[in-house]
């Protein structure tokens, strides 16, 4: 016989397994659909694990909030350490166009509540020291934004997830899905089929293929970044550094240290590298290391483990896509996090659920219009 | 101070290089320049290398192979793997306490601008099969460049002091290994259009076609090619039990990377773990260097190599414990001691009749794992690609340099010329691979008094014919059912006693005998691969196949085949040992003994499975009781495989481990397949701007 749950997941990744969290949490019978032998082992994984509410657009900022408040419970609460550090953001400037960008969305960072300001080129030297003093303007510094372990987040969203009763069907893929009066009677995967209330479309970078399955086609487009770690030194810095100049091939890099005392760094190319292939590149290092050294000459003597590449889900204007959708009744989406999955997940997945259980407090409802799958995609956020 | 080096070598010639000063931790070094700097230590007394920043645990040698970093030490201020960082005079040498510091400033960095190189085929590694597959390319006219982390040429071969099984034809077998390594090496030069970039590791290959190479430790390139060749080797499986990562606790082919590459004296007393030929083999380096091996212990119930190796091993006065585990190596801050116990039918250790040695060393042997990261990337990416020798499938070197050729041919098809096998080829292949077959018994040899013969010690089938290939008169011929160069070796004929067939036997398992004017006393003549002279008229302990002292035999004379490397030493003993007699015990049984009661404190659960981040059999127990695995990488929460090596030892140790936990381990994701480690500093890659610099 088919089995029934109240709410099917698709995509054990940064956002569909703390959602099933929730959702269980609230009574629901949640099953998590993976294509993936564990959880987190799409883009999740990729990620090199900054957690940031500094955003422009207010809806990020709020589930950016969230999530940062969740994290700095998630020890005392649930008792999982995920090396959370309370690092920071830095944003440095060296030109006035880039100070003067950072500086006009401070007004809005702040009214939403987020701890964010201004600092001088000294205070900027002192939180990273070896940073290019000359031509530093200062830059902005959001001292409660922070870093962790993707792999140890996923570990403890599973095991949340697994004692909260949550079903997990791994290496299953959904293959379709039979509709009957507008709803969803059945999920078909390459294992078995569940009967769902509710989809959740959670699929990251396959979101846009299991939206067409239903007949919806999302705006959902995946481009790759790719990634790098260092040997471990004793820990120099803390804040995430995010250079947003843009160069003639990239547009912004970043970079920060975990707690083990690798180096993590990451680029955006220019223009974007379209297409779902997670294998490396040449370009990566040659692209990225001279903009560090730039910045940062101090890192030259570090040396270069080990590169990967991951996907960004994004969307037409770097927001995520979240709302039920109007074709088909009884199914949600939750896709196109732009690469922020891991820092938007935690706070999404509490609000989704709020959300679908009728809980939502009402300063949170705006947040679900100005991610609406039926907006009109014009708006850019301008910290991406 | 100690200085560990090797002073002579019964096989090797003791290189004498310039001496420079350096300091380690503030006290005045001598070592030869250009030689491994963790070489250079170990020369000097040096077993602790770093401290780990988990428990401070010292952390020694133990791949020698730039592939791990337990040897990381500060030079002049920076982290390097010592074991791939040539000395020069006047560094400053210290032991890397935790994380290493990051520099405001260091000294005198190379420039060197990153560079682009194009070839038609890339073959990573220069052992035997990537030297005989960019032969055969450079040979059919396609352009290759050949990428290996080492300064010679060879691979592996460098390191084998013994003489190699196989054909002579094929694989220049009754030759030593070191000395095949050259003539492969040489081989490679004369070819036209093969360009070997030594001392370089291939870091990453790239999904756009091309490889990055950190070219001798200051240049980072980038080689484009339409195919590749993966020969790149294989790396020593490891083992678990609690002690594994104390310092004095590694492989056996970084042992005789030390021993026979190096020519330092890295052990006192050793215990080998594994009686495969990997490990028979470490054991008689060790002896030929000096070292007391007090024995091997293998959980098998037999020797798994070849049987003339074990015979040899026994016969040195080495004693094989078979149906054995090891239990465990303790020590203050490196070992001291290992302990040894049998097994029961289910491999259970029986503790009450453990054993204990003082021993400084203890060498793993189990086996090996192909490094085929990269042949595995080419084929996700698309490339033309053909993996070759160990990478392929572990086997003998000697299978290797045909395998090498075959891949050329593969490559060279690949690629659009049609240039076909030879089925010869790969039915000789296919023998040289083959495992040991059948144990014979053999007759009693007729003994005359007017004329020597050959007596065999080889029983096994094992694929080897040089005996064969140097008799005048053609009086040795292979016999048996496999018509191939597995079947024994038979005496029909004329012997002169010239002493080729002795001389020249792998396996030292030829002898000849004949009957003494004496009456009751028969001479033999016993191969000997130890640089001891024996004075005429010297009584010198006689052992059988078995490695049982027969008694004294009396020297008459010791003659020494330079080609070969390999004395004869002609003994006069009793009649009833002339077939028996095989070889002289080079070990007094004294020094191979247990102590006198068993020592030990067992924790099997405080083995160390990811040696990198020093995560524990008890860690992964207990993760696995909190969580359902069922993917490798979940055990990345707890650090396992995350570290400098990346997976590369843990990753195959883990399964098992999790199969304690009751997780079935063919259910088991894997790990995600990463790269050979080695660490490319940024400098190098960012170096673009330095060129007016350079």
């Amino acid at each position: 016989m088919m089995r029934s749950y109240d709410v099917v997941i698709i995509g054990a990744g940064s956002v569909g397994t703390i959602l099933s969290y929730w959702l269980a949490k609230k009574g629901l019978e949640v099953a998590v659909i993976e294509k993936n032998a564990s959880v987190g082992r799409g883009e999740h994984r990729a990620a090199i694990g900054g957690v940031r509410a500094t955003h422009s657009d207010p809806a990020k900022i709020k589930i950016g909030l969230r999530s940062l408040e969740f994290l700095r419970e998630l020890e005392r609460e649930f008792g999982f350490d995920v090396d959370y550090v309370e690092g920071g953001y830095l944003f440095p400037a060296y030109q006035e166009s880039i100070a003067s960008k950072l500086k006009s969305l401070l007004a809005v960072q702040q009214k939403i509540g987020l701890e964010i300001d201004w600092i001088g080129p000294d205070q900027v030297a002192a939180l990273v020291p070896g940073i290019r003093e000359e031509g530093l303007l200062g830059g902005t510094y959001s001292p409660r934004d922070g870093h962790l372990s993707p792999l140890k987040l996923a570990s403890a969203f599973y095991q949340m997830a697994l004692s909260a009763g949550v079903e997990f069907y791994f290496r299953t893929r959904v293959t379709g899905f039979v509709l009957e009066g507008g709803r969803v009677a059945e999920i078909k995967t390459d294992g078995p089929s569940l009967s769902p209330g509710l989809v959740i479309n959670a699929a990251g970078s396959n979101a846009r293929e299991i939206g067409l399955l239903l007949g919806t086609d999302l705006p959902v487009v995946p481009d790759a970044h790719e990634a790098g770690v260092t040997e471990p030194v004793e820990r120099f810095f803390y804040p995430m550094v995010v250079d947003i100049e843009p160069t003639a091939d990239s547009e912004n890099y970043y970079f920060y240290q975990d707690p083990e005392g690798s180096v993590l760094f990451c680029i955006t190319p220019k223009p974007k590298r379209l297409g779902a292939t997670k294998a490396s590149t040449s370009e990566f290092l040659p692209m990225v290391v001279p903009r560090l050294l730039r910045l940062c000459p101090r890192l030259r003597y570090l040396r270069v483990r080990r590169v990967w590449r991951g996907m960004y889900p994004g969307t037409p204007d770097d927001r995520p896509i979240v709302g039920f959708d109007r074709n088909v009744q009884g199914v949600f989406h939750a896709v196109g996090m732009c690469g922020q999955g891991l820092m938007l997940g935690p706070g999404l997945g509490q609000l989704v659920a709020d959300r679908l259980v009728g809980e939502l407090a009402p300063e949170d409802e705006d947040v679900f219009e100005l991610l609406s799958p039926y907006r009109d995609f014009t708006a850019k956020e301008l910290l991406r | 101070m100690m200085i560990a080096r090797l002073t002579e070598h019964p096989i090797l010639n003791v290189r004498k290089g310039e001496l420079v000063e350096f300091s380690f931790d503030g006290k005045k070094m001598q070592g030869q320049a250009g030689e491994m700097l963790s070489t250079a230590l170990i020369a000097n007394g040096v077993k602790v290398f770093s401290r780990h920043r988990s428990g401070d645990a010292p952390q020694g040698i133990f791949c020698a192979n730039g592939q791990c970093a337990q040897c990381t030490v500060i030079v002049n201020g920076l982290p390097v793997k010592s074991c791939i960082t040539p000395l020069e005079k006047g560094m400053v040498v210290e032991t890397l306490n935790h994380l290493p510091k990051l520099p405001h400033a260091a000294p005198d960095l190379p420039a060197h601008p990153p560079r682009e190189l194009t070839c038609d085929v890339l073959v990573v590694g220069a052992g035997p099969s990537g030297i005989r597959a960019s032969v055969e390319l450079g040979q059919l006219g396609f352009s290759v460049i050949v990428v290996d982390d080492k300064a010679e040429p060879g691979g592996k071969l460098v390191l084998q002091t013994h003489k190699f099984f196989g054909s002579v034809e094929d694989c220049f077998a009754g030759t030593r290994g070191h000395v095949i390594g050259q003539i492969l090496g040489e081989e490679m030069r004369q070819t036209p259009g093969v360009k070997v970039i030594p001392n370089s590791t291939v870091a990453a290959l790239y999904s756009d076609g091309k490889a990055a190479v950190f070219e001798e430790n200051r240049r980072y390139t980038h080689v484009s090619f339409r195919g590749l060749i993966a020969a790149t080797g294989a790396r020593e499986r490891s083992l678990v039990f609690p002690g594994n990562d104390l310092p004095g606790v590694y492989g056996a082919g970084a042992f005789q990377t030390l021993v026979n590459r190096d020519l330092v004296k890295a052990a006192g007393r050793v215990l080998v773990v594994g009686c495969g030929n990997v490990g028979l083999i470490a054991a008689y380096h060790a002896l030929q260097a000096g070292i007391t091996v007090v024995g091997l212990v293998d959980i098998a119930p037999e020797v798994t190599g070849y049987k003339v190796h074990g015979d040899k091993i026994r016969r040195m006065g080495v004693p094989i414990y078979l149906r054995h585990t090891v239990l465990c190596v303790e020590g203050d801050g490196m070992v001291e001691r290992a302990t040894i116990a049998p097994v029961d039918s289910d491999g259970r250790p029986l503790l009450e009749e453990a054993k204990t040695f003082a021993v400084d060393t203890v060498l793993i042997a189990v086996g090996l794992a192909s490094v085929d990261e990269y042949f595995a990337d080419a084929q996700e990416f698309g490339f033309p690609v053909v993996k070759t020798g160990d990478a392929d499938e572990i086997a003998e070197a000697s299978s290797a340099m045909l395998g090498g050729r075959i891949a050329g041919r593969k490559m060279a098809r690949l690629l659009g010329k049609d240039t076909p096998v030879p089925e010869e080829w790969r039915e000789k292949m296919e023998i040289l691979k083959s495992r040991p077959g059948r144990v014979m018994e053999r007759e009693k040899p007729i003994l005359s008094r007017e004329t020597f013969r050959p007596v065999f010690h080889c029983m096994q089938e094992i694929p080897c014919d040089p005996c064969t290939t140097v008799c005048q008169f053609d009086s040795i011929k292979l016999k048996g059912e496999t018509g191939t160069i597995m079947d024994l070796p038979e005496f029909d004929g004329k012997c002169i006693a010239c002493g080729l067939c002795a001389a020249i036997c792998p396996g030292l398992a030829i002898t000849l005998a004949r009957l003494s004017p004496n009456p009751g006393m028969a001479e033999v003549v016993l191969p000997h691969e130890f640089s001891t002279a024996y004075e005429a008229g010297s009584q010198i302990p006689i052992c059988d196949l078995d490695g049982n002292v027969l008694g004294q035999g009396t020297v008459l004379k010791q003659r020494y085949f330079r080609k070969y490397g390999t004395h004869l030493i002609t003994v006069e003993v009793p009649e009833e040992w002339a077939h028996l007699a095989a070889g002289i015990r080079v070990q007094p049984e004294g020094d191979v003994q247990p102590l006198s009661e068993a020592e030990f404190q067992y924790f099997p659960e405080d083995g160390i499975v990811c040696r990198c981040e020093r995560v524990t059999v008890k860690e992964i127990l207990d993760f696995a009781r909190e969580n359902p695995i069922h993917d490798l990488n979940q055990l990345k929460a707890i650090r396992v495989s995350m570290g400098a090596c990346g997976g590369k030892t843990c990753n195959v140790l883990v399964p098992r481990i999790l199969g304690q936990a009751g997780v079935d381990p063919s259910s088991l994701a894997p790990a995600t397949r990463r790269p050979v480690t080695v660490e490319i500093p940024m400098w190098a890659i960012g170096n673009q701007e330095q060129d007016g610099e350079a």
